[in-house]
């Protein structure tokens, strides 16, 4: 199945723009992410990735341009969208007064979870941090608090998720296996969109992958297309921002 | 060299940490606003030497010195967890300055001189400026205010070594803290008792004010090196560990809570109350401390209006600061934690309206026990419904100003003065309504009516703008 043939649009951006004052941060930027997807939004810092990410959960709104995720308008419906979607936000800010239980007891009861507890001792066990599911948030470590935001993203079980650096806290144990829970996640039919700007973990779990620079979308493709030109990744990407100034 | 840099550096990371949290503007006027408060409050001082006790007032004024010390130390120590539930990650040269070739005692050093010099010329002299300013106008002799400069400066650097010096012992060991707690408690007593000077008066600053001698100004010297001296050998950046376990009451509370609209919500707003200490906190430094020093200004104006004025005077003021009960839920909840779940501005709004409801129980009981305290039982009624309806009104126009970011967004000086122009109107008139006859203060029961129409087009706006992330 080609990339081009799996487009089922799950995520659809037509013309996304977004201003803060005088700084564009996301200019006119369209994508099509189909069903399956593995997708990987790539950018150096400050290249407009989180900014979007924020724009497809109907975090913030665009100041132009359109989107639905999952059919749903992100501008008309941000709840609905996050009702159905899991997201991993940058920065990983569980509530600080909550214990790790209870702030999955918390996405729980938010989200009308039956079986929360359940579901939230699976994850304690899978990521292994079942020892600090007493402690409170804000004495967490950053890596515990980035393996409790991935369980909060996954817990009810959604069929797209959005992660911002998916992996940034994790040691590498750790990397290996949400690498693995990742891939298999997909293949189960369900859709990642992660932004990121290690280009590794793009190259090695995305089959598809866009690369935002200044706000601007500089290259949409498939990590396989690349493969067959015998290219790398990190090369590829080095040239393009390059090419459109990157100092 | 490096540390006079990193003192500079420290100064400007200060002020910007003010600047982004309150304005540059509106924060560089602050000593100006504290000069003028001073300057414009010493002309009510022969009013207050009529009615006060002599000395009451100096015992005050070094008190509040030696809290905002405390306080002061306190928030230094605390910055980094303030500044990254405000600004998200933040990082402050005081820790950041640990991966630079300098030892941490000379950090800290630092740290104690930046806050001292930073909060003089913030506090203290912007003070003792507006009395000295005064001065010739209320007959106070220009030596007056010099030995104030003294003094608070002493009472201020006392606060902020006895917290520097505590919070040092605490980062060793807890036990001995409890240990050093009581026996400075016993010593403090028995100073006391043996003397037969009130405890107060033994605060050597204090002692200084009322008659200055070399010894007296030595020992109050030595109240502040000698804790300082210990708090910056002794540091450690090693804090003993403070993690807590608890058992889940997040889902008990949610049952219990399940009339409210957002139950889980709710139980959460309470769970924050609770374990970030704010319930006793706020509710003593921002809710009865204030309204103690008000009832003790209002008692002033005794010799010119009925009891009966004094206490709907005294139940509009608590009404005020009753509505800054929603800062209370706010300011440890940030809209980061919510914006991965299905949670709209509006049912945050609500569900923040909803608990604060719960907190005007507080207002309440205060004006039913200072009606039936003063003798105005006649006027609890009157009493009772001016201050919850101007709490819910004021709460309506703060909620319709600044959204979810209270604490944050009332330093903008237009929300502020929007504020304070769309609640003083309102409150100028109860007063006159009250003052012609208790009973018309019922009418501010239709204040209610404003404030439900505020908060209906405050979810719509803030639903409309992106959340300003703090």
């Amino acid at each position: 199945m080609s990339f081009m043939e799996i487009k089922q649009g799950i995520i659809v951006a037509q013309g996304l723009r977004k201003q803060f004052g005088d700084v564009v941060a996301v200019n006119n930027v369209s994508l099509s992410i189909g069903q399956g997807e593995l997708f990987g939004l790539l950018g150096p810092n400050g290249s407009g990735k989180t900014t979007m990410i924020k724009m497809l959960t109907g975090q913030i709104r665009p100041t132009s341009g359109s989107a639905t995720v999952l059919g749903l308008d992100v501008k008309k419906d941000p709840i609905g969208v996050r009702e159905r979607v899991g997201i991993i936000p940058e920065q990983e800010t569980p509530p600080s007064f909550l214990s790790a239980t209870e702030y999955l007891d918390f996405v729980g009861e938010v989200r009308h979870i039956p079986d929360v507890q359940k579901l939230g001792d699976w994850w304690f066990d899978f990521l292994d941090f079942g020892d600090k599911r007493d402690v409170l948030c804000k004495d967490l470590s950053r890596g515990t608090r980035q393996k409790l935001m991935f369980t909060q993203a996954f817990i009810h079980k959604p069929t797209l998720a959005l992660i911002d650096e998916p992996l940034i806290n994790f040691d590498p144990i750790m990397q290996r296996k949400v690498k693995d829970y990742l891939t298999e996640y997909v293949k189960r039919g369900n859709t990642i969109f992660i932004s990121t700007h290690i280009l590794e973990i793009a190259e090695e779990i995305c089959s598809g992958f866009a690369i935002l620079h200044k706000g601007k979308l500089l290259y949409t493709g498939t990590v396989a297309e690349l493969k067959e030109r015998d290219q790398h990744l990190d090369d590829f990407f080095l040239s393009l921002v390059e090419k459109d100034g990157h100092v | 060299m490096v540390m006079f840099k990193l003192f500079t550096n420290m100064m400007k990371e200060e002020w910007r940490v003010h600047s982004t949290m309150f304005g540059s503007l509106s924060f560089a006027l602050f000593p100006v606003m504290i000069f003028g408060i001073a300057f414009m409050g010493s002309f009510l001082l022969p009013l207050f030497r009529a009615v006060v006790p002599p000395g009451y007032l100096a015992i005050i004024i070094h008190a509040m010195f030696l809290l905002l010390g405390i306080m002061v130390g306190g928030f230094g120590l605390l910055g980094m967890e303030v500044m990254n539930r405000r600004f998200g990650q933040a990082s402050l040269l005081s820790y950041s300055a640990r991966s630079l070739p300098i030892s941490e005692q000379e950090i800290f050093c630092t740290f104690v001189v930046k806050d001292t010099v930073y909060y003089m010329i913030l506090w203290v002299l912007p003070v003792v400026a507006g009395f000295a300013f005064a001065s010739p106008f209320i007959a106070v002799p220009l030596s007056l205010p010099l030995l104030l400069l003294l003094t608070l400066t002493l009472a201020f650097l006392t606060g902020l070594a006895l917290i520097f010096f505590l919070s040092t012992v605490y980062s060793r060991s807890k036990q001995v803290l409890g240990v050093l707690l009581v026996i400075m408690a016993i010593g403090w007593a028995a100073l006391s008792l043996y003397t037969g000077i009130g405890p107060a008066a033994l605060f050597p600053p204090l002692q200084l004010f009322y008659t200055f001698s070399w010894s007296t100004l030595l020992v109050a010297c030595a109240v502040v090196i000698i804790p300082s001296a210990i708090a910056v050998l002794l540091f450690t950046s090693e804090c003993a560990d403070t993690t807590k376990r608890f058992k889940n009451a997040l889902v008990p509370l949610t049952k219990k809570l399940s009339f409210f609209p957002f139950p889980p919500l709710a139980a959460k707003d309470i769970i924050d109350l609770l374990r970030s200490g704010s319930f006793i906190g706020q509710t003593l430094f921002s809710f009865l401390i204030p309204l103690g020093l008000l009832w003790f200004l209002l008692s002033v104006l005794a010799r010119f209006l009925p009891p009966g004025d004094i206490l709907l005077l005294f139940a509009i003021l608590t009404g005020v600061i009753a509505s800054t009960m929603y800062t209370w839920l706010t300011m440890f909840d940030s809209f980061s934690s919510y914006t991965c779940l299905p949670v709209s501005v509006p049912s945050l709004l609500k569900s923040k309206m909803c608990s604060f409801a719960v907190l005007q129980a507080i207002p309440a009981a205060l004006i039913v026990f200072v009606s039936l305290a003063s003798g105005g039982a006649g006027f609890l009624a009157p009493a009772l419904v001016l201050c919850l309806s101007v709490s819910f009104y004021a709460l309506a126009v703060t909620v319709w100003l600044t959204g979810l970011s209270p604490s944050v967004l009332v330093y903008d000086a237009r929300v502020l003065l929007t504020y304070l122009l769309a609640v003083g109107v309102a409150l100028v008139v109860l007063i006159v309504l009250a003052f012609v006859n208790p009973i018309y203060a019922l009418l501010s029961a239709l204040l209610f009516l404003p404030a439900w129409l505020l908060v209906k087009a405050s979810y719509a706006k803030w639903d409309m703008q992106d959340q300003p992330w703090f």
